[in-house]
């Protein structure tokens, strides 16, 4: 098993047509990932990397019954390409584009409410199910398949968190980036849940940075989780020069003041291993004794 | 993106919120016709236009400015004339600003305008709940970023639909907050109504109104005002992009910018380039704790090539703090050797005289080392982000 998506996932390519989908989605067919069609609005008909191209989502589903999309999407058509993946009623959306201005998230942010569709991102280097399924961006010769899952705020770091786990001779049950955007779909929590119930994830490796709550709601909700599964954490921006020159102002105002020191607090106490460099990672999960992955 | 002062109020009275009336001067002849047209006997509020907090407890690095900040109050013509020409091309230093400050060009010109009670009007989009928030606060006794550190259980907050807008029972809820008299209420809603609509037309991630007055007879009015715009929305936005201040902006920043990447600068003394935000902020930890300090960082972002390695060095090197250079890249589809061919190209150009560390992970690896070692440049190859931190600690010290 794997969490959100595998070798079965159905997967689908918005915007498949362009450059940057091209590579990306050349690469992932020879990982293996099943995508099965692309959609590029105007383009249906036309067959590219060896798949045929819809012009909607809602016919490249009703003919190949994909259930899951990533999407390259150029950032102002973005939020009409979430809204029609939802309404199209994926269970999955992996979002790459990058630039998406904050009001059309806040819409999609709202549509998803009522929705059973799962938005990763946006910009973000995907998902990645080693061996299985490769739904963005992830340079796939660093995977191996294993028993981590990890899930990251991060882009760059994910990888820092994989090279961790190559280590000490483990692989990823399924590597997920949240996004590096102001407002993104799934949270810590919402991959966490999945984490737990995937019988072939062993330990979690989450990576957080300053700003925003989510590493908060997600120690809060360790806190009362049955069957816990350990989790290795850690948290970038530690050093004060960050809180009034990086980041997002509005999140003082908002929030109340946080550093990376409180959120590595609130970690530890629900009993997540807060490591203090990412690079010490590998440490904490040599640690836990797991045998190692092949 | 942030926007002047003038500009921020000129839209939020488009939006029906009530200024005092004002204009805009870069000339001390200027600012005499201003203060004329906005108030036939004053007295009158100069202020500085940067794109700062606390210009008022901020103080001028020129002695003929005076002792005075970013905001003055003045009573005759004859003194406004030579207040402003004090201003005018002096530096001012405020909390926000720096060491360095920021050059005055250009003042806004306001009738001064009688309030009683001041409060801290804010909207910004609150990342965790994905919302726009409205956050209220009665800032008599402290600053709002006091209040915000030390109190934040005194500001109120309500999250805003972005489809309808702050409600009346949530305006009812502010105004009895506030404990504002009845007689504001109407005015009350009206301004809070005010802001929603200039935060969802300019598509702003913030704005603050601090402070907010009520007049004599119940109105409320901006008596300052702050916009950030959505960077991203510019594009729909043509007459808001028009508004932006290259003088606001670090020149250095300004042609990250034009590269697409983002820049800022610290006080320490190790320049680093990195794709991704977060890889930044743990690079600064790591030397940190090796005991050094970050210069600045460049972040390229996600891919990176030839040509934008090569300019993030060049834009690097002349930042006068740096003393030592770490590339780290790493992830999505990096080619190394053609990272490596820019990092010659710009050692090139700018002649590398102060120690480079590199670490990369992506494709071609092994290829961009050996081209790099072949280069016979004084720099020192990493094997993860820890090793770089110390790695570039240790030369910097060395050199010295």
């Amino acid at each position: 098993m794997s969490i959100l998506a595998g070798r079965h996932t159905r997967v689908l390519v918005q915007g498949m047509t362009g450059t940057q989908a091209s590579f990306h989605t050349k690469r992932s067919l020879d990982y293996g990932t099943n995508i099965v069609a692309g959609v590029t609005p105007g383009k249906g008909g036309l067959i590219h990397l060896g798949l045929p191209v819809f012009n909607t989502v809602k016919e490249a589903v009703n003919e190949t019954k994909a259930t899951a999309s990533v999407m390259f999407v150029p950032a102002a058509g973005a939020k009409s390409a979430i809204i029609e993946a939802v309404e199209a009623e994926l269970d999955l959306v992996v979002c790459i584009t990058d630039n998406i201005p904050i009001r059309d998230m806040l819409e999609v942010k709202n549509i998803l409410k009522n929705s059973h569709t799962r938005l990763i991102g946006p910009n973000t280097p995907g998902l990645m199910t080693p061996l299985e399924a490769r739904l963005g961006i992830f340079p796939e010769n660093i995977h191996r398949k294993g028993k981590i899952g990890i899930v990251s705020r991060s882009s760059t770091l994910t990888y820092e968190a994989v090279l961790e786990t190559e280590r000490v001779g483990l692989g990823q049950s399924t590597v997920i980036g949240l996004g590096d955007d102001l407002v993104i779909g799934m949270n810590f929590v919402d991959v966490l849940q999945e984490f737990m119930q995937d019988d072939e994830t062993e330990a979690i490796v989450m990576i957080g940075q300053l700003g925003g709550m989510f590493e908060e709601q997600a120690a809060e909700w360790y806190k009362n989780c049955l069957n816990r599964k350990p989790i290795i954490g850690f948290i970038a921006g530690n050093s004060q020069a960050f809180s009034a020159t990086v980041g997002y102002a509005g999140d003082i105002i908002t929030r109340g003041k946080i550093t990376a020191e409180d959120k590595k607090e609130a970690l530890s106490d629900a009993g997540i291993i807060v490591v203090e460099q990412i690079n010490r990672v590998h440490e904490a999960l040599a640690k836990l004794n797991l045998a190692t992955d092949d | 993106m942030n926007i002047h002062e003038y500009q921020a109020k000129k839209l939020l009275n488009q939006n029906g919120i009530k200024i005092p009336k004002g204009k805009i001067a870069y000339t001390a002849n200027e600012a005499r016709h201003a203060a004329k047209s906005v108030s036939a006997k004053g007295p009158w509020m100069l202020k500085a236009q940067i794109q700062s907090g606390a210009r008022n407890s901020g103080h001028f690095l020129e002695p003929r400015a005076g002792q005075g900040g970013g905001i003055r109050l003045v009573k005759s013509i004859k003194d406004l004339w030579s207040e402003a020409d004090s201003m005018l091309g002096a530096t001012l230093v405020t909390q926000q600003t720096g060491i360095r400050g920021q050059i005055v060009s250009r003042l806004y010109v306001e009738a001064y305008t009688k309030v009683g009670f001041t409060f801290y009007a804010g909207m910004a989009v609150d990342r965790t709940q994905a919302t726009v928030t409205l956050l209220l606060a009665n800032t008599k006794d402290n600053d709002i970023n006091t209040i915000a550190e030390s109190d934040p259980e005194h500001i109120l907050r309500l999250p805003i639909d972005l489809v309808v807008g702050p409600t009346h029972a949530q305006t009812g809820k502010a105004a009895e907050f506030l404990k504002l008299q009845p007689r504001s209420y109407d005015s009350f809603y009206l301004f809070l109504r005010g802001m929603f609509k200039t935060f969802v037309a300019n598509e702003a991630l913030m704005i603050e109104i601090n402070p907010a007055g009520v007049m004599k007879n119940g109105d409320i009015v901006a008596l300052d005002a702050k916009i950030r715009l959505d960077d991203k929305a510019l594009f729909r936005h043509p007459e808001n992009s028009r508004l932006k201040d290259d003088y606001e902006t670090e020149p250095r920043e300004l042609k990250a910018c034009k590269y697409g990447f983002t820049y800022h600068e610290f006080d320490g003394n190790i320049g680093c380039i990195v794709n991704g935000e977060g890889v930044a902020m743990a690079l600064t930890d790591l030397l940190k704790r090796n005991g050094s300090n970050i210069a600045c960082w460049l972040n390229v972002k996600g891919g990176v090539d030839r040509d934008k390695i090569a300019a993030g060095i060049k834009i690097i090197a002349t930042n006068p703090r740096v003393e030592g250079i770490v590339i780290n890249i790493l992830g999505g589809f990096v080619r190394c050797d053609l990272i490596a061919d820019g990092i010659i190209d710009a050692a090139a150009e700018v002649g590398m005289n102060i120690p480079l560390v590199v670490r990369f992970e992506g494709t071609n690896r092994d290829d961009a080392e050996n081209v790099l070692k072949r280069a016979g440049l004084p720099l020192i190859l990493a094997y993860n982000m820890e090793d770089a931190a110390e790695k570039i600690v240790q030369s910097v010290q060395e050199s010295e």
